[in-house]
């Protein structure tokens, strides 16, 4: 019997833990150590230049994760995707530039298979949002023109996964930035991100992934080590196409090795975020479901008002352990000091 | 297409699976729902608050 854990760690809430630059990675990382499958999503694995290639871990969009707790959506695992890209309009040819050669570096000393890319016939004229909850959001100026790139790399490259690469505004507020580079607050870009790989999953049902593409910023000795990784290149996109290269495809029906959402185990999310899609699908299910407070948030959404009966720790260590217990079958109250005796039914 | 950013507040269920799904409806009177979480939980007055991105066409 397999055991398939999902992680997750929402974006643009201000985590502690995976809310900067890759930064839940060491744990997804720990945690693929302990389970057949991890299943969780690029903010979790995405470290700018930096990745890390594990093996049972399944990189899988937010939409489609959502889509997969439902039970709407399985999981193909073992994919050798052909990535295609697509470039906002608005990007600058120097800039443009700088990804096209990350693009071709990874086609040379990774070995990934790229299609040739497509540039959308508007700019997409991403807008920064801060909701009133203090998370990060954004719209797009022209879904329409990402869509139409989309179909026409896929139509005409055959690519099966896609990485866009969008102009993203470099007037953000000056210290929510210098938060963020410091290691608090929220990551700005983030939101908007999110939309743009959900507008590509939710229309062709293939995986996608976001890279922002923005000026270089000054050198700044305070950066926090949590958020360093943005700091060590001219973009963010080598994660993004590793990830993409190996991302599970989305089947609509049970094939012969798909992974679906009533074999997950157990979910692992941060105590104050529980208000997900995918969080309440899988409290519906025989899934354990774990929530680190320790990893705090922008947002106070415990599991217990929604219903959702949780497993409450204090770190990520201590869900590990919560994990290495559950999939052996042993009873948790054994953890604990006091342990109650068995009593006569009433 | 537009993307539209919205807030929508909603009454806590009896059951996780009954308040997505009451969520969802409130997001489809105002567009396709294509990314939302609940921001916040007032459980005196047993209400979620909603952040979204919808779609219209």
């Amino acid at each position: 019997m397999t055991y398939n854990v999902v992680l997750i760690v929402p974006t643009g809430i201000g985590a502690a833990i995976g809310g900067y630059a890759g930064d839940a990675l060491p744990v997804a990382r720990a945690m693929s150590q302990i389970c057949d499958r991890l299943i969780t999503h690029p903010n979790v694995m995405n470290g700018a230049q930096l990745y890390w290639p594990i093996s049972n871990a399944l990189y899988v969009e937010g939409y489609g994760l959502d889509q997969f707790a439902k039970g709407k959506w399985g999981l193909q695992p073992d994919q050798q995707n052909r990535v295609g890209l697509i470039f906002d309009r608005g990007i600058e040819p120097e800039l443009r530039s700088r990804h096209l050669q990350v693009a071709d570096a990874t086609r040379a000393t990774l070995g990934l298979n790229l299609t040739d890319y497509v540039i959308t016939d508007q700019p997409l004229n991403v807008e920064l949002r801060t909701a009133d909850s203090g998370t990060s959001w954004g719209t797009i100026g022209n879904p329409d023109s990402l869509l139409r790139a989309a179909e026409k790399l896929i139509d005409e490259t055959k690519a099966n996964a896609i990485a866009v690469i969008s102009r993203f505004p470099d007037d953000v507020d000056t210290t929510v930035l210098t938060d963020y580079r410091h290691g608090s607050g929220v990551d700005p870009l983030s939101g908007a991100e999110a939309v743009i790989s959900h507008l590509i999953v939710r229309q062709f049902h293939i995986p996608a992934a976001h890279a922002p593409a923005l000026s270089p910023l000054p050198l700044d000795p305070e950066i926090s080590p949590r958020s360093a990784a943005e700091e060590i290149g001219y973009t963010f996109l080598p994660c993004v196409l590793v990830g993409l290269s190996r991302a599970p495809q989305f089947v609509q029906q049970p094939t012969l090795d798909s992974i679906w959402s009533n074999q997950v185990n157990a979910l692992v999310i941060p105590a104050t975020a529980a208000g997900g899609s995918a969080a309440l699908s899988l409290s519906q299910q025989d899934c354990l479901i774990i929530a680190v407070e320790e990893n705090h948030t922008l947002l106070q959404v415990p599991p217990e008002p929604l219903g959702i009966k949780a497993i409450r720790v204090n770190s990520y260590l201590e869900a590990i352990g919560v994990l290495v217990a559950h999939r052996s079958g042993i009873n948790l109250d054994c953890f604990r000091p006091n342990l109650s005796s068995l009593q006569p039914l009433s | 297409m537009t993307t539209h950013f919205i807030t929508a507040e909603i009454d806590l269920q009896e059951s996780p699976i009954k308040l997505q799904a009451a969520i969802e409806a409130e997001l489809e009177k105002r567009g396709e729902p294509l990314r939302w979480a609940i921001a916040s939980v007032d459980t005196e007055k047993q209400t979620a608050q909603v952040e979204a991105i919808v779609t219209t066409k």
